[in-house]
């Protein structure tokens, strides 16, 4: 039977759906069903087990966030740790960051990575051959129990909580990432649309907790993950990352010289206040 | 004495060509042993969508979800979901047929009332997202899925008159329901309404009815403290099939329900989960006589087809099968059906009475769609019977060595 619409099944009462102009790529495991298609207003899009992962047209509030907030808080970031992040996108921008000397990726499966700069050429727009880039196939909770390095800034980049991606929200992989993180450090974290699933930032908030001495949630919203703002995670050890001003941003950013199409300094400082009763959620 | 139809050659009065449980269709059942081999069921999807199409006019403004238990089958399924039928699911073998077929997950809802973690999983990961629990301990297993998922909370009605009581094993006493409602709401998980299983082939609607009364005023009950209002009643399944081969009057059988149906409150959908009433009358056994004997007064007849593969249904589902002696000649006298298996329980029917048959002789078996290929063993490592698919839908690709495409 032909598709010629793909309704996401997130959630019993409510989702999204997308008209298919044509479907790109389809594969179904024992594990994962993965559908790629075309749709006028995002693009290509990609769905795992009938949720949307990402769109062409859409990726950068995300990738843009999930990325620069946490590079441009630190300052020097010379070593980047990505968990997940198979289609490339946040590899694309944390390579336009000078400072970067080294990106490693830890990705579970080898396919994610090659389907991606098949159907997704614009997520890496060619980060996957930056020289500084290293990737390591590998389950990524099994990667920052065993690595010694440090590491400046680590990006954890999950899918849902049901499935493959669900360790790395545990709190031993927390703990993990907590011990890798070189003095300075951030970890950044993919935690759910709050409106939603109110539960998934109340469970990291509950985990961040007792492991940093500094941690909070920033927001943004992406069109294709519904329900409104969706938080990310931030957690570190010094508390002056997230408090600074304007102008030290702005200036970051200018010297950086990096394009972007959804980061400005100014989003950055405001991603952090956060509604009151995600707030209340996480006990703040 | 079972007086069997067909005792000489065919009567003029259940010639297989006007068999109402063979759709009408002609079928030389000879010429498809010949080119197939034996036994066969002979499965006929127009007669799926025939009585899709009946049950869907005699309950209007119910959605139908095909109990897949019944007989899984891919043609069936294909059949169904193009006549715009949804799919109730109970394990993960039953989700992965469906994946298979790209049936849409919103089509379908997860009706075991009890899962274990993986189950409930596999069927959230397929994208189903509506299921049945009838007691705190299953409720429960919802709390890390609570935003995903609505459920379904199973009442029971015990019911002696029907043919398999549903109400013994599973569902939650209707007295209890408010405090389960009540668990649900303090923990946050949306119950969007009830359901329940009045029996498998009911004699009558009477227990349907009492069962939609009974939910209609639980649907009622104030909850101050609900998630969301309950919207939806799934009336489970029970839908008779005459097993006498005559065509029921489902109709008929409806009617009180249609009228239950219409006191519920405006907002409440309703769902039902046919899927005897759909299967039992689109699938024929043809099975052939393979030895013979004497023993004492009555003539023991061994067919390829026994109680340990497609009449699995006779021990299972407690139902016996009209029997058409298609080849049988002479006087009628008591004879013994026996399976092929080397088990004495393997006795299709004692006593009929049936004109002489010679090896190779047919016997025919309408109404066994449901509830026999689906609980059909390999006992005795004898393989099961293979289907024969007519009139399978064109989208169907057949790449299924058991489905071969006669029409």
């Amino acid at each position: 039977m032909a598709r010629n619409e793909f309704a996401e099944t997130l959630y019993d009462s409510y989702g999204q759906r997308f008209a298919i102009d044509e479907v790109c790529f389809e594969s179904r495991t024992e594990v994962q069903h993965l559908l790629i298609f075309h749709n006028a207003k995002f693009g290509r899009v990609m769905a795992l087990d009938g949720v949307v992962q990402t769109t062409q047209r859409d990726e950068f509030y995300y990738h843009e966030m999930l990325a620069h907030v946490p590079l441009f808080a630190h300052g020097q970031p010379r070593r980047v740790l990505i968990i997940g992040g198979g289609d490339g996108g946040l590899l694309r921008e944390v390579v336009k960051h000078r400072s970067v000397e080294h990106v490693t990726k830890v990705e579970i499966d080898a396919a994610v990575v090659e389907m991606a700069k098949t159907w997704f050429p614009d997520h890496s727009r060619g980060a996957f051959d930056d020289p500084r880039f290293h990737l390591v196939i590998a389950d990524g909770a099994e990667f920052v129990r065993t690595t010694e390095d440090p590491w400046d800034v680590i990006m954890i980049d999950s899918t849902d909580p049901i499935g493959p991606g669900e360790v790395l929200f545990s709190n031993d992989f927390y703990r993990q990432c907590q011990r890798i993180l070189a003095p300075g450090g951030i970890m950044v974290t993919q935690n759910g649309v709050p409106f939603m699933q109110l539960d998934e930032v109340r469970k990291s908030a509950r985990a961040f907790r007792d492991l940093f001495a500094d941690w909070h949630f920033y927001g943004v919203a992406v069109p294709t993950y519904i329900g409104g703002m969706m938080t990310l995670g931030w957690a570190t050890e010094d508390a002056g990352l997230r408090q600074l001003p304007l102008e030290v941003l702005e200036e970051r950013f200018a010297s950086a010289e990096i394009d972007t199409r959804y980061y400005t300094p100014a989003i950055h400082r405001g991603a952090f206040a956060l509604p009151r009763f995600v707030e209340e959620a996480i006990g703040k | 004495m079972t007086d069997l139809r067909g005792g000489g050659s065919l009567p003029a009065d259940s010639t297989l060509a006007v068999h109402p449980a063979l759709g009408g269709r002609e079928t030389d059942w000879h010429a498809l042993v010949r080119t197939h081999g034996s036994p066969l069921l002979v499965l006929d999807c127009d007669i799926i969508r025939r009585q899709y199409r009946k049950l869907a006019q005699a309950l209007p403004d119910v959605s139908l979800y095909y109990a897949i238990k019944a007989l899984p089958n891919r043609a069936v399924i294909a059949t169904l979901a193009e006549e715009g039928c949804g799919f109730d699911i109970a394990t993960n073998g039953e989700v992965a047929m469906l994946e298979q077929l790209f049936i849409e997950p919103r089509r379908t809802i997860h009706t075991h009332p009890i899962k274990r973690d993986l189950d409930i999983r596999t069927a959230l990961r397929y994208g189903c997202t509506t299921f049945v629990v009838d007691n705190v301990d299953e409720l429960e297993k919802f709390i890390p899925y609570r935003h995903r998922v609505a459920l379904l909370v199973r009442v029971s009605f015990p019911n002696p008159s029907a043919r398999v009581d549903l109400s013994r094993k599973f569902g939650c006493a209707a007295d209890d329901v408010p405090a389960l409602l009540k668990e649900a709401d303090a923990l946050g998980i949306h119950v969007k309404g009830l359901s329940f299983h009045v029996g498998s082939q009911v004699a009558d609607a009477g227990m349907h009815v009492y069962a939609i009364r009974r939910c209609t005023e639980l649907l009622r009950l104030p909850r101050p403290d609900a998630v969301a209002p309950m919207s939806v009643i799934d009336i489970g399944g029970g839908f008779p099939v005459n097993y006498d081969g005559s065509i029921e009057d489902i109709d008929a059988f409806c009617a009180p329900i249609r009228t239950a149906l219409a006191e519920l409150p405006s907002n409440v959908r309703v769902l039902a989960e046919p899927g005897r009433y759909i299967a039992a009358p689109a699938m024929t056994c043809v099975t052939s006589v393979v030895g013979r004997a004497r023993r004492g007064e009555r003539m023991w007849y061994y067919l390829d087809d026994g109680v340990y593969n497609s009449f699995s249904g006779q021990i299972y589902d407690h139902t016996r099968y009209p029997l058409i002696a298609l080849d049988a000649q002479g006087e009628s006298r008591p004879s013994v059906l026996a399976g092929p298996t080397c088990d004495s329980i393997d006795v299709i029917a004692e006593d009929i009475l049936i004109g002489e048959m010679q090896i190779g002789d047919l016997i025919v078996a309408p109404m066994m769609g449901a509830y026999t290929a689906a609980t059909a063993t390999t006992f005795n490592s004898l393989p099961r019977a293979r289907v024969l698919t007519l009139a399978a839908p064109a989208s169907l690709d057949v790449d299924d060595s058991n489905v071969v495409r006669l029409a």
